[in-house]
């Protein structure tokens, strides 16, 4: 593979994503990892693997961004996350609207405008209620594949109200519903409703309004997806790569020079 | 630095006032009549937290969402860092200080006198006609303590000083963009008028060298107090400058000067005539035109609302301000911080991310 012009690295707090791209910004190339506790050692290794996948080329311009920009080395920018997501949806889509990223331990809300500037934006850090370590978590006291959590969100035919609004307690909740024999199911779609309940309330902080878009790896839970659209009455538009938009935003800028 | 500023530190100054034979009072936050005090013998330092003093003993009096100021610095006064002051004046700014007055007074009981001012909540002649009756009661407290009721010579001597530093204040911001500082350095000038002697600040204020002050994203700040200072060279490096603000500890403590009169009814005016306020019940559309007034008038492209977490009054207005100014098309961020000395890496991203969006 070869004509890689930039390379963007999101060293986030779940997973640490670099993608490679060719001049006119299409991406060539990605690798995505768990977060080590030595991110900067990791961003190092996955760059020199994507440079390698990508054959001999000069190591092309990197902006990095994500909570662990400033570990990445030979970066020739750090930039932030909400600008490089912002800029990564347009970048794929052609479009701004409200983009919702939902990742393993933080969740965003920024309102994307012309050029794909960000114009607003929110951002849950600081509670794990309303990111994806909460159906994680949850899922593991389940004893169900988190892969699993969505589709059986989806054909739940009952649903059990999770009223607590804190992790910890809503793992009490689950285990006094499951003491008196509640459907697993049920559970499960109250804990995304829960979830989602949460996200939206955050995304309306910064006028949330049409098209809406998800992104992070939550994005790839259908259940998530569904009860967005049924909270918010908007259709939801996935990029192709929901994983990768921050990282791939980064690529962008770095390519813009 | 563009400057040689040399400022002393809070602790300096009280070894200093003290070994000069003057009393000194220990002040919470933010509106008090410092003319009052030094025409009854006392000298004023401020107590904001302080950051980094860490929660533990004063947060066994307080709910858990009591916000830091008020919680530090208790902690601050059970860990002997107010033994040596002569008093401890609580301005009931807000709930949580007005209840940090009660406990203090009520429970903790420290060696140092504890004496209240009532605040009112706004600005009705009601308030004024209050407010003139709690500085005398403020007064006579002190004079109880340092044994000098003033005369008219000492009330004269305190507002020719204090009205000097006053206006020093007032003419710092109106030469800012002639000032060649950083915002570090403007805000060490602006927060030593919470604890120098007011001759020494003016002395301060007027050292700074004029010239072109460095470029950045110009953003307003506003909220209580921009601890750690460490704020600016963060907001220096990710291309931002503060250009204005509505602090608590900064200009919302401009306050108009008046000559001659009562000199309790002359500080009521000044202390009800400062500009619109989240402690003075001010309504939300009187905020929100101030300060766009303000960022109108310094070219601020945004507004940073920087706050201490839980803080009551801030928080009943943010929301419908940031409608207000929303509107306006001004963006603003809310940010919350911990007083812990130092800012998160949540803290910076919220930041850099909104000095981004501005560019
Ligand atoms: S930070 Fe807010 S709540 Fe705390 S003392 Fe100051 S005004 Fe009151």
């Amino acid at each position: 593979m070869t004509g890689a012009a930039a390379i963007g690295v999101d060293a986030g707090s779940t997973t640490c994503k670099v993608v490679a791209v060719d001049e006119t910004g299409a991406l060539l190339a990605s690798r995505l990892e768990a977060t080590h506790p030595r991110l900067e050692e990791q961003a190092a290794g996955l760059i020199t693997a994507l440079v390698g996948d990508l054959g001999p080329v000069e190591p092309p311009p990197v902006v990095a961004t994500g909570y662990g920009r400033q570990l990445v080395r030979g970066a020739a920018r750090r930039v932030t996350e909400i600008t490089c997501h912002a800029r990564g949806v347009f970048g794929a889509l052609g479009h701004g609207g409200t983009l919702v990223d939902i990742g393993g331990q933080d969740a965003k809300a920024i309102r994307i405008g012309e050029e794909g500037r960000p114009i607003d934006f929110a951002m849950n850090d600081k509670c794990a209620a309303g990111t994806g370590r909460f159906l994680e978590h949850t899922a593991g006291r389940l004893g169900v594949a988190v892969a699993d959590l969505g589709p059986r969100a989806l054909g739940a035919t009952a649903e059990e109200p999770i009223s607590s609004t804190c992790t910890v307690f809503a793992e009490s909740e689950i285990i006094s519903l499951i003491g008196r024999g509640a459907d697993l199911d049920a559970i499960i779609r109250g804990l995304h409703r829960s979830l989602v309940g949460r996200i939206v309330a955050m995304a309306r902080t910064v006028g949330l309004g049409p098209p809406l878009i998800l992104s992070g790896g939550v994005a790839l839970n259908p259940g998530v997806r569904a009860m967005m659209e049924e909270a918010t009455g908007m259709a939801v538009i996935l990029p192709p790569h929901p994983q990768l938009t921050g990282a791939y935003g980064a690529a962008l800028i770095a390519l813009e020079g | 630095m563009t400057n040689s500023l040399r400022c002393p530190t809070r602790a300096e100054v009280v070894a200093r006032v003290q070994a000069a034979g003057r009393r000194v009072a220990a002040v919470l936050p933010y509106h008090y009549p410092r003319a009052l005090l030094r025409a009854h013998g006392f000298h004023p330092v401020e107590v904001w937290g302080p950051p980094g003093v860490p929660r533990d003993e004063g947060g066994r009096h307080f709910q858990a969402y009591t916000c830091d100021i008020v919680v530090r610095a208790t902690s601050f006064l059970l860990r002997g860092g107010l033994d040596g002051v002569d008093a401890i004046l609580v301005p009931h700014t807000c709930d949580a200080l007005q209840g940090m007055g009660s406990v203090l007074g009520d429970f903790v009981r420290p060696t140092p006198p504890v004496l209240t001012l009532y605040l009112p909540r706004s600005r009705r002649p009601v308030d004024h006609e209050f407010l003139v009756a709690e500085l005398r009661r403020l007064g006579e407290a002190l004079a109880a303590i340092s044994g000098r009721v003033p005369a008219p010579a000492d009330w004269e001597a305190a507002f020719a000083a204090e009205d000097a530093a006053d206006r020093a204040l007032a003419d710092l911001y109106a030469r800012r963009e002639g000032l060649a500082v950083t915002d570090r350095e403007f805000y060490t000038v602006v927060r030593s008028r919470e604890f120098l002697p007011a001759e020494d600040f003016v002395a301060l204020a007027g050292s700074l060298a004029a010239g072109d002050p460095p470029g950045g994203v110009p953003v307003m700040l506003s909220g209580i107090v921009a601890e750690p200072l460490d704020l600016f060279d963060h907001l220096s490096a990710m291309g931002a400058r503060v250009v204005a603000d509505d602090l608590a500890s900064g200009r919302r403590r401009v306050y108009p000067l008046q000559d001659g009169g009562d000199p309790h009814t002359r500080l009521a005016t000044r202390l009800l005539g400062g500009p619109p306020d989240p402690t003075r019940g001010d309504p939300i559309a009187a905020r929100a035109r101030h300060l766009r007034e303000q960022m109108g008038a310094a070219g601020a492209r945004g507004l940073v609302i920087y706050d201490p977490k839980f803080c009551e009054p801030e928080l009943f207005d943010v929301p419908l301000l940031r409608r207000h100014l929303s509107a306006a098309g001004l963006p603003v961020l809310h940010v919350e911080v911990e007083l812990t000395g130092s800012l998160t890496q949540q803290t910076l991203t919220r930041l850099e991310a909104f000095v981004e969006t501005l560019r």
